[in-house]
């Protein structure tokens, strides 16, 4: 998602599409090892890249599907389509972009937003990386932001030392599927001591039917410097379902900062497994904002590895489950050194008989000593179809700890609605004011105009809910 | 009201079958040297306007291990029920281990449910506080202790 200021908006619907005829190469459904040869021929890749996506293809094999969580008994891993190519080359520039891609993107309001308040954007259609720019201000202080296939191009040596080190292929089924047949993500590498000032974004689009995107992401903030980068992802209306599945990997090194945005409102034929987890340094700090609204079911637990002496974490995740949709988000918080402290914040809306989960881990080690955590689960039930549940697992292995967990259901209060409504606001309005002040907590922590399209999109999801 | 005590390891099944019951539910554990305490708590609300207050408090020493997980289900067409679970535990050894799950599952909006939990040592403060009016440290510390499992 980006801003979409008043006409940019006009023309875009949600779950519009365009052809793939002109798509440069499409994959047959299915996966074997021919066709992660193939993908990894199609780009060229030096021979280690191969050897780990066939290694995680065997280990893709050998697990079984989660019994836990959501649903996944929809997903056809032998239907879906693993790499789809829109076009030939990365673009820097929107002119040479083929005009309907060019088109989709503009609707979505991208191009106005990367004027003005971005630093850097790049945009990716179903498996490839198909625009991008990084503003020259920040480009020559060395930050890099690339595809990660450039990024595994231009820096072998720094993808080589990082890639699959905090989500190992064997994680768990998903992030093996990714390590497999990832295709294009961002690859940031910001510099000692560089505070990159804007948000670098990165936009993620399926427009294929039936296909999965597999986007692998990294990002390494060197000692001290500073970053914050924001994804939004969409797709199209079909009624065949496709796979959202990606891995992102985040290095914040001595003293510095990372904030992590997504904003995901996939259509509701979307399944989104996604592994993100933060490996944080001495006085490091790693910020995960995650706005659930869209995907059929959503599974994605933002992870800190709270690793040096002093590191923070925050996670901060607002969930919003409408008719046939399960988010089951959470955080898990890792501390395995003295003096670190974490906040997870979750916040979650059923409506129209959505369910929505938090399921969440903290461990603090036996050498996290004088560590804190806190987790807070506030959920709001807008109907009595809808369901919502609370799982979080505590585990402390040292005395000098202090942990808390605090979780609330609650409906909108008659009170609050007819205190509202008695000042003239109509119960619609008074319903959006209420679920808008419930999460504001969290919108506070984006850019200005993000908060203001998320309370948009918001007022757009509680439209005609009065039953 | 109608009022349970837990003070056993295990899995308690608590069931809330008739419209209007109430319950309250008390588990209070100290596990030392090498004791394994794992206590499993299900309240299960079938009826509406029922109630239920769970509290389990722990104190864990020396190398013993503690464990409390529990869980408010709240089944649809259960409105105007309230469930509150509280978990405890004052975890005192580096060499004991500590686990709090508190899970709910809520299949109705008009209901009121929260819980809580907290993993924590002795606050210094109180214990410099008693220590100050002349206590010595493990006087002070039994006095906390003490208030911690009688408190409400």
């Amino acid at each position: 998602m980006a801003i979409r200021n008043g006409a940019s908006m006009a023309g875009y619907k949600h779950g519009d599409s365009f052809s793939t005829a002109d798509y440069k190469h499409i994959s047959k459904p299915g996966l074997s090892e021919r066709v992660i040869r193939e993908i990894s021929a199609f780009k060229d890749e030096p021979e280690w890249m191969l050897q780990q996506r066939l290694k995680a293809y065997e280990i893709f094999k050998s697990k079984p599907m989660p019994k836990w969580g959501v649903d996944l008994s929809g997903i056809d891993f032998n239907k879906i389509r693993y790499y789809l190519k829109p076009t030939e080359d990365q673009f820097s520039s929107w002119q040479d972009v083929p005009p309907e891609v060019k088109e989709t993107f503009d609707k979505l309001g991208i191009l106005e937003a990367e004027q003005k308040v971005l630093a850097g954007v790049k945009t990716q259609l179903d498996s490839e990386v198909v625009y991008g720019s990084l503003k020259n201000a920040w480009s020559k202080y060395g930050v890099e932001f690339l595809s990660m296939d450039e990024g595994l191009k231009k820096h072998p040596e720094l993808v080589k030392e990082y890639f699959n080190k905090i989500v190992p292929a064997a994680d768990n089924k998903f992030a093996a599927l990714n390590a497999a047949v990832w295709s294009g993500g961002s690859f940031v590498y910001v510099p000692p001591g560089v505070d990159v000032k804007l948000p670098l974004q990165a936009y993620f689009r399926i427009n294929a039917q039936s296909s999965g995107q597999f986007e692998r992401t990294m990002i390494i903030v060197d000692e001290g410097a500073k970053v914050h980068y924001i994804e939004g992802c969409t797709a199209p209306n079909f009624s065949a379902n496709s796979l959202h599945s990606g891995v992102i990997e985040i290095f914040v090194k001595k003293g510095a900062q990372c904030q992590y945005t997504t904003v995901q409102n996939w259509y509701k034929n979307i399944y989104n497994l996604v592994t993100q987890r933060a490996y944080v340094e001495e006085a490091g700090k790693m910020v995960w904002t995650d706005f659930n609204m869209g995907s059929k079911a959503t599974m994605k637990y933002p992870s800190v590895v709270l690793a040096g002496k002093g590191a923070k974490g925050e996670v901060l995740s607002m969930a919003l489950a409408g008719a046939d949709q399960h988010q089951d988000t959470g955080a898990k918080a890792i501390h395995l050194a003295p003096y670190t402290s974490s906040t997870i914040i979750s916040k979650s809306i059923s409506k129209g008989g959505g369910r929505s989960s938090y399921r969440g881990l903290v461990s603090i080690g036996p050498k996290a000593h004088h560590s804190k955590n806190t987790v807070v689960c506030d959920a709001l039930l807008l109907d009595p179809e809808s369901r919502s549940d609370t799982y979080p697992v505590d585990k402390v292995f040292n005395s000098q700890v202090e942990v808390q967990h605090e979780a609330t259901v609650s409906k909108i209060g008659d009170d609050q609605l007819f205190y509202l409504m008695s000042r003239g606001i109509s119960e619609e309005d008074a319903r959006k004011m209420i679920v808008n002040g419930f999460i504001e907590d969290l919108v506070k922590k984006l850019p200005l105009e993000y908060a203001v399209e998320m309370n948009r999109l918001i007022d757009h999801e509680m439209e005609g809910s009065i039953g | 009201m109608r009022k349970i005590e837990i003070n056993k390891s295990g899995r308690h099944l608590i069931e809330l079958k008739n419209p209007g019951e109430e319950v309250e539910i008390v588990g209070v554990f100290e596990a030392k040297n090498k004791e394994k305490i794992d206590v499993e708590v299900i309240i299960h609300h079938q009826a509406p306007r029922t109630l239920a207050n769970t509290t389990l408090k722990g104190v864990v020493r020396d190398q013993s291990q503690l464990k409390f997980k529990g869980l408010i289900t709240i089944d649809p067409n259960c409105g105007q029920s309230s469930s509150f679970l509280t978990e405890r535990i004052l975890l005192l050894s580096d060499q004991a281990h500590a686990e709090a799950i508190p899970d709910l599952e809520i299949l109705t909006d008009d209901v009121k449910c929260s819980h809580a939990a907290s993993i924590s040592n002795l606050d210094e403060e109180h214990l410099f506080y008693l220590m100050s009016r002349g206590l010595s440290k493990k006087q002070a510390e039994k006095l906390i202790v003490n208030g911690f499992l009688e408190a409400k």
